[in-house]
């Protein structure tokens, strides 16, 4: 058999090779798209941009590319949907656009407002050369702008953007993320937002880079209902389950002083029991004591039971807040929705084609739940 | 057939026929004082001509016959009663068996008068003495090598498996080399069935010459096109001891330090003997990294090419932005890169095989600084495919028996080719189609593969994992008993 196999795999071989039909692609035919924006522009149509890595014959990949600035170009056009936009910029370039290696898509806030943001899924979805593990963003002002940008550590702005979100412990913003998000009843996309602000980086340089202004509250139809800054914004992260780790700083309540926790472990559960219009929504978290601007001596058990009852009224009064604001904005950010909707099935029904109305009108109770594993290695404070 | 005769002009005649010219030969006609004629046969540097003259031609020449309790009358009845001061004495009737003795390197005495030869086997010639394997030198464990005498092979395994059962069957195969081949075997742990195949694929050798064991391998393996070795070969007696052992049938050439050892199956290629002289726990590890390192030795250049210019997208950005940076100004396909790099590697193999040991060196600063340095300067080959091709390369000498290594070396170039044209799915067929290969053969009946397919407990217990001696046991049983 393995006789005959071997007979019949030589034409086979002998014809791919001589007629060079094959699907190899050199990596020196390939352009590397690492981030792409999204712009409105006239008449409807869209302004695809594509951030493009410039492969150098130096020793590493991003060596000397910081200094002469540019390791990267943006090339852009407009077309009636992504695909013919792109198809207009690989006109104008000598290699083929790859998308799959992309780690940021960026979307101006005008194109939000102003298109259909769902018309962008067909394209991501149905594509398979594109991962959906890149990260979506809101960019104030324009995306394409926010491209040509570069960063003081990092040599793409997308590759920054990308790093930032994991060092502050954001998860779950990917495309894929986004678009569920967008097409489950019961939940609403909330998108990271970025400004573009000037930053003096030293006593010479000052330069455009963009930086985290808070998050963007999407409602059925994707349009921004509100915004947070970023400390709202992080406790509303916490509460829909897209944070892994924070800090948090309370103010003691004799008004001297400060405590700071580093917040590990940080969950969200929902709780609505036998009425569905009245919802509770626990955070727990696990706390480790870092700054103690207060006169009180941690090391004290009585202290310390005493701070964590403290700080938890504190976060729950803070995050009931935070909740009240985006409820009354209708984007069901935390997928009560979703919970509901397994939870009592029937009455889901009936909710299911106002919900941004009716989660205006729906009781939500913030419980935290902080335990403090730590209280540090010193005491007291350190006193002169 | 014909038989020695009684009167020594006629042997002598006859023998001289058969060895002319032959310089190398011996034949001295001595008479001694009873007028008796004794005529000596040997090849020069085959016998120990002292032992021949202290304890034959001077008693015989200064003292006449020896007188013991009987009274000897004739030359030929004192060699009739084989009475010489020799241990190893046998009497011969034919000419053709007189022949073949002093060939050996025995010595022949004929006396007038007598219808038979005695033979004296006082072969005595230079031989390398024992040494430590080189090629399969292990850090713990004995050093003692085979050498080219079969019998001093042969003593080494005795002297490892003391017991009536180990047998060794001796077989001469060779019209003009008469190599003598022992099969060794332990009777009760060996497959009778493996037995009688070995000895009927022995009988049909129909061979000039075997100059070495590899003849020998070739004769009888099973499938002479595959690429795997169906037979192992050992330079080490503790190996061919363990082998024995474990129910395997060992197979000694003369001439030859290399003993052949069946069946085999394809994870004996893959152990060590070091395996069994450090602690178990150890060699988890290094047969870990050493399997690693075999699929990496017959794969990495083909998921290479594979990865890099048909899936792009699935090598992590940075790492794929590194890459294309590095190829950036290469002129060759990436295949072809690496075909080159591959041929250039195993040329360099091969030179460094043949040369004198006072130009290795040359060998080794032309490789590394023309192909290693001066290529990727030159912008010839790309950094990443020297990475790939070294690291082949080093991975492949992890398998401790050369002559494992050389399918893999094979399939590195097959897989390549299938992964260049059609990327992963050639991949996946080129390795589909070694493991169809690796089921489907047997050698000396036992499954390439066993016990991992098909699957045997017992025996798994030293594929991978190394299990303790003490909990693999009947493990030495499963080999044979079939």
């Amino acid at each position: 058999m393995i006789r005959l196999l071997f007979r019949r795999s030589v034409p086979l071989v002998l014809s791919l090779v001589l007629s060079s039909c094959t699907d190899i692609v050199e990596p020196n035919q390939l352009a590397f798209v690492l981030g792409t924006s999204i712009d409105p522009a006239e008449g409807g149509q869209i302004e695809v941009g594509h951030q493009i890595v410039i492969p150098t014959q130096k020793s590493g990949p991003f060596d000397g590319l910081s200094e002469s600035s540019e390791g990267f170009v943006v090339l852009s056009a407009t077309g009636r949907d992504v695909f013919e936009a792109s198809e207009k910029v690989q006109k104008k370039l000598s290699r083929k656009l790859m998308t799959s290696h992309r780690i940021l898509i960026a979307i101006s806030e005008d194109f939000i407002n102003k298109n259909d943001v769902s018309a962008l899924f067909d394209k991501l979805n149905r594509d398979p050369a594109n991962n959906e593990r890149d990260v979506t963003v809101m960019i104030k002002g324009s995306a394409k702008q926010f491209l040509t940008l570069g960063h003081p550590m990092e040599h793409l702005s997308s590759i920054a953007a990308d790093k930032e979100m994991q060092v502050n412990g954001l998860k779950s913003f990917s495309t894929r993320q986004f678009i569920i998000d967008s097409v489950s009843e019961g939940t609403r996309p909330l998108l990271p937002t970025l400004q573009i602000q000037n930053a003096k980086l030293s006593s010479k340089i000052t330069t455009p880079i963009a930086q985290w202004s808070g998050y963007a509250f999407l409602n059925k139809r994707l349009k921004v209902k509100g915004a947070l800054n970023e400390t709202e914004g992080s406790g509303v992260l916490w509460m829909s389950g897209k944070m892994m780790s924070q800090g948090l700083t309370v103010p003691w309540k004799d008004g001297k002083g400060a405590l700071s926790f580093r917040l590990t472990h940080l969950r969200r559960q929902i709780r609505s029991g036998g009425n569905p219009e009245h919802v509770v929504l626990t955070v727990k978290a696990q706390a480790y004591l870092l700054e103690n601007t207060t006169s009180l001596d941690m090391s004290e058990v009585n202290n310390k039971r005493m701070a964590e009852r403290y700080v938890n009224d504190q976060l729950q009064k803070d995050l009931q807040a935070a909740m009240d604001k985006v409820r009354n904005w209708g984007t069901d950010a935390f997928g009560i929705g979703e919970h509901l909707h397994r939870k009592h099935p029937y009455w889901w029904k009936k909710q299911r084609d106002d919900w941004d109305d009716k989660f205006k009108s729906l009781n939500v109770t913030v419980k935290a739940d902080i335990k403090l594993r730590s209280s540090g290695t010193s005491g007291a404070q350190l006193k002169p | 057939m014909s038989f020695i005769s009684g009167n020594l002009e006629e042997n002598e005649a006859y023998l001289k026929e058969q060895f002319d010219p032959c310089s190398d030969i011996v034949m001295r006609t001595y008479i001694l004082n009873d007028g008796s004629k004794l005529l000596l046969l040997y090849i020069d540097g085959m016998i120990r001509l002292q032992s021949i003259e202290d304890n034959v031609l001077r008693p015989l020449i200064n003292n006449g016959l020896p007188q013991g309790i009987d009274r000897i009358r004739s030359l030929a009845e004192m060699l009739g009663r084989e009475w010489l001061p020799l241990t190893n004495v046998k009497t011969e009737q034919t000419l053709e068996g007189l022949i073949q003795h002093i060939l050996k390197g025995s010595l022949a005495l004929l006396v007038d008068g007598m219808a038979s030869s005695l033979i004296a086997q006082v072969q005595d010639f230079e031989t390398r003495s024992v040494q430590e394997p080189k090629k399969e030198s292990t850090l713990r464990g004995s050093k003692e090598g085979f050498v080219e005498n079969i019998r001093t092979n042969t003593s080494m395994i005795r002297r490892r498996i003391v017991h009536p059962d180990l047998k060794m069957e001796s077989f001469t195969i060779g019209r003009y080399t008469q190599t003598e081949v022992v099969l060794a075997y332990i009777r009760g742990l060996a497959s009778e069935k493996v037995l009688a195949e070995v000895r009927e694929k022995l009988g049909r050798i129909e061979a000039d010459g075997i100059i070495d064991s590899s003849y020998i391998e070739e004769w009888i393996e099973n499938s002479s096109f595959s690429i795997f070795p169906q037979i192992q070969n050992t330079e080490r007696p503790d190996i061919a001891a363990v082998s024995l052992l474990e129910g395997k049938v060992v197979l000694i050439t003369n001439g030859t330090p290399f003993a052949l050892i069946l069946p085999v199956t394809f994870w004996s290629g893959l152990q060590s003997a070091d395996d069994y002289f450090e602690r178990f726990v150890f060699i988890i590890l290094t047969r870990l990294i050493r399997y690693t390192l075999t699929f990496v030795s017959l794969a990495l250049p083909a998921i290479y090419v594979a990865l890099s210019t048909f899936h792009p997208d699935m090598i992590p950005s940075s790492l794929m932005i590194n890459i294309a940076t590095a190829r950036e100004s290469s002129p060759f396909p990436t295949v072809i890169e690496l075909f080159l790099m591959m041929f250039i590697f195993d040329g360099l193999q091969e030179a460094g095989v043949h040369l004198p040991n006072q130009l290795g060196p040359v060998v080794s600063i032309i490789g590394a600084l023309v192909i290693g340095q001066a290529a990727v300067e030159a912008g010839l080959i790309s950094t990443p495919i020297i990475i790939v091709i070294s690291l082949t390369g080093v991975a492949a000498y992890t398998i401790p028996r050369y002559s494992s290594t050389l399918p893999f070396r094979l399939i590195r170039y097959l897989l390549l080719i299938v992964s260049g044209l059609l990327g992963f799915v050639g991949f996946t067929f080129g390795i589909i189609f070694l493991l169809i290969h690796l089921v489907m053969l047997e050698s000396f009946g036992t499954p390439y593969l066993s016990p991992v397919a098909p699957f045997d407990g017992k025996r798994i217990k030293d594929v991978v994992i190394r299990y303790p001696f003490w909990a693999k046991k009947g493990k030495s049983k499963g080999g044979g008993k079939r």
